[in-house]
């Protein structure tokens, strides 16, 4: 039975140093989680702790409304797919399969039916009797979450399953992933540096930065109304461009902004928020995605700048821009015109106010477009 | 591939001169090995009639097995052989089981007091054997232990002159730890940790994981500790004066010296270096590799 | 479980897992090891009940002594210098009780005398340090070119590994015993074939009754038994030495003598400084081989460090003495890895 996780302030210390600090989520029966986040922001021992490996150092962890702190990884039931796939090179793959029920003294008949379930579910029949050494990656990958999946688990916990296969074979995985969750309707969560992944795989993605969650949501929630420019700039490829706000005035309600680098005569950018908003200290960042953009000449554009790199990717074409103003090059997905623009070309960048993420000095989102 | 290879570019005589090389410094290697098997089948007079000649190393004239049948017949060899291969086996055994499971501990379990071990440890490795052996040797003499009097087993003072003597003190060793232990550093924590959730014990992860995982280090040290244990010399020569427990090497040297004849001694010899090079013949690879395990580190 | 009663239970899983394993490390190495040194303070023999007496500094004493007496000539027969009998100088002076001659030289036209408590300590001190100086660099420098050699590319080179690897599994007794036969002055092959590579020129050596020649060919003999050993740990240093620094120094121009001292010498470093640590500690515990072939004769010309400790400590029943002789032994090892251990630590820097 796919099983509910409750996450209550759940607090990690090593040696005096906080891993993490105080993170709180639910998982419903059945969800896929993904915990997603640049490397060293926890979300490995987050994942380590439900498992059980980890002690909990303060907090409390629940499997359908009990406490588990205390127990065992085993008493978890739950399954795990490594990185590494951690499958042990001496048994043959059902022999990986059946270990842990074989630890439960399950009787051999039963024991090899599930086995057998498990391999076919996976397309693994025929690889019964080979040794991990023998398998291809993708093979060793479906191998190890057929462990996971034998023993009818709580919950699966998945650590960066397939930051170790290349490129074609991970999205194929990817694919195979969610294929199998749809099938089983078990409750997951997912650990992955990759924020593709996350987006593909996820019922609902858990952003995470230096052992704090930055945003919980579904994964388009995230990406159209990212909660903080962490966030924003996490989710998304090419990032968001942030652009330098130099000042903030109201008018009749509404918050006209004017950006570093624009000039006396360019009008001043209406938004749809109201301007307490803004208060706080430092600079405020207007956040615009790169096909939210478009390319026209410099005169009369609302920024102007030089295109510093073209990335041409087949199905899209990607323009980098130099912009005053800009914290980091400007992304700019090219339409029709992509075959005229070349690196050193003076440009224009012109995009639509209504999809424009305002961010106050804090970080904290004041303004997303509206759906 | 090295200096003395150019590769595709390396010279006719270069070649032929590396090949006669070895082969001369092949049968250095070999010689003595020849000496010892031909003069076992020799009466003392073929022995000295051949000894100016290549004639020492090649079975030629007359060919007897008489020093065989002398030496099996005559005196405990194999009384001594048994001896020899009780001592090795239980002390290879036990001393497996023994050191990887304090190696397990070590190097996968979680103990207070963990590292200063480990690193004690290191400590021991420097003490050779040589400098211990007199203050053990006494301490041996008095420890109490058991033995068979008149067909009953009565309470001794003294472990001298047992076959325990001579595998108690071995059956624990620093270096077999320290090799067990830089292995299993090297087998991912991934494995245990699937097999926590598997729902292993701490020495079910020893037993199904670890151990068949770590062949080559079992390997190791089986072969390391056995070579040790079967050609030792200096302990029981200080410890087993007498002949009911006296392993082979310590016979050999007693024979040697109470006998003139020639043939006899190389027939002993042969005897006991049989064992060891067939054994070494059969598992060469392994030989090789535990040398190089035994050096990687230091 | 709660965490503490898990924490307990692990606890009590490692204790019984390593438990074997430190009793016999502390009963059989920790404890005789520490014994050693209380032992050189007593006067503790074997057997005798009566013995184990706090002595002080005496054991050390009488190893380590040494003094030396300067005599003038005294006017002799034929002219020639003759000198009074050094025991009778020694008797005479309360300073010198309990010395013995060790060995004695002229010094312009005066003989000087060293004198020892324990001569033959220091004639083995000696004797094991000659040994040492001889087969360090002849086993290592052996071991070294059969690792090239099997190293070459040649065909068949893993047979003969083996082959030069083998005497290392064979048992010192036995090959002590077979070269005892070849050394042999009348019968061995070694005279035998010495007399015919010099056409007769070069007599008979009486090899292990010489005390010139004994150590010399023991260690010659050590140097055969053991070179395979060293041979394959220096295999493993040259295969890590990556091909790439080999072709680079090739398509920089270098030759085959070149390459291999500006690449595989600098690539071996750390191995040879180990093997020839390992060699030499091997070398210092010199016993089995004396022990067989010449029992420390002739005239203690073949008598080590080792075989004294075992000689005095446990033949002659002075466990006391033997452990005083044994103590030293362990700080000339202690020496020498300390040594080893400044001389890695310069190198990497």
């Amino acid at each position: 039975m796919p099983a509910s996780l409750e996450l209550r302030d759940i607090h990690k210390e090593y040696g005096g140093r906080q891993i993490i600090k105080g993170v709180s989520l639910t998982v419903a029966p059945s969800e896929f989680l993904v915990l997603v986040g640049p490397s060293g922001c926890g979300k490995s021992t987050l994942l380590r702790m439900i498992a059980g490996l980890e002690e909990i150092s303060s907090g409390d962890l629940l499997f359908d409304g009990e406490r588990v702190n205390d127990w065992d990884p085993a008493r978890r039931r739950i399954g795990m797919v490594f990185q590494s796939y951690a499958l042990y090179p001496h048994m043959t793959v059902a022999e990986n399969v059946g270990f842990s029920l074989k630890l439960a003294k399950m009787p051999r008949a039963e024991r090899q039916q599930r086995v057998d379930d498990a391999l076919r579910t996976l397309q693994l029949e025929e690889l019964h009797d080979n040794k991990p050494s023998q398998l291809s990656g993708g093979q060793r990958q479906r191998v190890a979450i057929g462990r996971a999946i034998v023993r009818n688990p709580n919950a699966f916990l998945f650590d960066e399953p397939l930051s170790n296969l290349d490129a074609s074979l991970r999205i194929q995985m990817r694919m195979e992933i969610s294929r199998l969750h749809q099938r089983l309707r078990n409750t997951v969560v997912y650990v992955t540096h990759d924020q593709v992944e996350a987006m593909t795989l996820a019922d609902r993605i858990v952003v995470l930065e230096g052992g704090v969650i930055r945003q919980i949501g579904a994964p388009l929630d995230l990406y159209e109304r990212p909660a903080n420019r962490f966030v924003a700039g996490f989710i998304g490829t090419p990032t968001m461009a942030f652009l330098q706000v130099a000042r903030c005035e109201e008018t009749s309600g509404r918050l006209a902004v004017k950006l570093v680098g624009q000039d006396e005569h360019t009008p001043l950018l209406e938004l749809d928020t109201v301007a307490s908003a803004t208060r706080g200290e430092g600079p405020v960042t207007l956040g615009i995605r790169p096909e939210h953009c478009r390319l026209t000449a410099p005169d009369g554009a609302m920024l102007a700048g030089t295109v510093a790199m073209v990335e041409r990717l087949g199905a899209d074409t990607f323009a980098f821009l130099d912009l005053p103003g800009a914290e980091d090059t400007v992304a700019v997905r090219l339409g029709e015109d992509a075959s005229r623009i070349a690196v050193g070309d003076r440009v224009g960048l012109q995009f639509d106010a209504e999809k424009a993420h305002l961010f106050d000095a804090g970080g904290i989102a004041v303004r997303s477009p509206a759906r | 591939m090295s200096v003395l290879s150019t590769g595709r570019h390396q010279s006719v005589s270069l070649r032929f001169a590396l090949y006669a090389l070895m082969l001369l410094l092949a049968l250095v290697f070999v010689f003595p090995f020849l000496f010892m098997l031909t003069a076992s089948f020799r009466t003392n007079e073929q022995i000295f009639a051949h000894s100016g000649s290549i004639g020492a190393f090649v079975p030629t004239g007359e060919l007897t097995t008489a020093n065989y049948a002398y030496v099996l017949g005559n005196g405990n060899i194999l009384h001594f052989f048994l001896n020899s291969v009780i001592i090795t086996t239980l002390t290879v055994g036990l001393g497996l089981i023994v050191n990887s499971l304090a190696a397990f501990s070590l190097a996968r379990l979680q103990w207070r007091g963990r590292e200063a071990v480990a690193s004690l440890l290191v400590v021991l490795l420097v003490i050779p054997f040589e400098a211990i052996s007199v203050p053990l040797m006494l301490l041996v003499a008095h420890l109490p232990g058991l033995g068979f009097e008149a067909g009953r087993l009565v309470l001794t003072r003294s472990w001298l002159n047992t076959l325990y003597v001579q595998i108690l003190p071995f059956v624990a060793n620093a270096f077999s730890i320290y090799l067990f232990y830089q292995f299993f550093r090297s087998i991912p924590k991934d494995f245990d940790e699937a097999a926590y959730i598997d729902g292993a014990t701490p020495l079910q992860v020893y037993r199904h994981v670890i151990v068949p995982s770590s062949k080559p280090v079992f390997a190791t040290v089986s072969i390391l500790q056995g070579l040790a244990m079967w050609n030792q010399y200096l302990w029981p020569v200080i410890t087993v004066p007498g002949e009911s427990a006296r392993p082979l090497m310590v016979g050999m040297q007693q024979f040697f010296g109470h006998t003139t004849e020639w043939g006899n001694v190389m027939a002993y010899a042969t005897i006991i270096t049989v064992p060891v090079l067939a054994a070494f013949v059969i598992f060469q690879r392994w030989f090789v590799r535990s040398v190089i395990g035994s050096g990687v580190k230091g | 479980m709660t965490q503490s009663r898990k924490r307990a239970y692990g606890r009590r899983i490692a204790l019984l897992s390593s438990g074997p394993a430190l009793f016999g490390l502390t009963l059989f190495l920790i404890i005789p090891f520490l014994l050693a040194f209380a032992l050189t303070f007593t006067d503790q023999r074997l057997v005798a009940t009566d013995s184990g007496r706090f002595v002080g500094w005496r054991n050390y004493e009488r190893l380590l002594s040494i003094s030396y007496v300067v005599q003038d000539p005294q006017p002799g027969v034929q002219g020639k210098p003759a000198f009074a009998r050094v025991r009778d100088v020694t008797r005479a002076d309360p300073v010198h009780r309990g010395f013995r001659p060790f060995s004695d030289f002229s010094w312009g036209q005066k003989r000087v005398t060293i004198l020892a408590k324990d001569p033959v300590f220091l004639e083995s001190l000696l004797n094991t340090f000659g040994f040492a100086l001889m087969v360090v660099p002849l086993q290592c420098a052996m071991a070294l070119a059969l690792a090239l050699l099997v190293n070459a590319g040649l065909r068949g080179q893993t047979f003969l590994r083996a082959v030069y690897f083998s005497p290392v599994v064979m048992s010192m007794v036995v090959v002590s015993i077979v070269w005892t036969f070849l050394f042999d002055r009348d019968l061995g092959s070694i005279n035998k074939l010495l007399s015919l590579l010099s056409l007769g020129t070069i007599g008979p050596v009486n090899w292990l009754g010489g005390r010139a020649t004994a150590m010399p060919a023991i260690a010659l003999m050590s140097a055969w038994q053991g070179a395979g050993f060293q041979m394959l740990i220096f295999l493993a240093g040259l295969q890590g030495i990556s091909q790439e620094l080999y072709d680079a120094a090739r398509i920089d121009g270098a030759t085959a003598w070149q390459r291999f001292w500006n690449v595989t010498i600098p690539g071996l470093r750390q191995t040879i400084a180990f093997v020839l640590v390992v060699t030499a500690i091997a070398a210092l515990g010199l016993f089995t081989q004396v022990d067989v072939m010449t029992q420390g004769g002739p005239q203690n010309g073949t008598s080590t460090v080792m075989f004294h400790a075992i000689q005095r400590g446990v033949r002659e029943e002075n466990i006391a003495y033997g452990s005083t002789v044994a103590v030293v032994y362990f700080a000339i090892i202690t020496l020498l890895i300390l040594a080893q251990q400044a001389l890695q630590r310069r190198w990497s820097k």
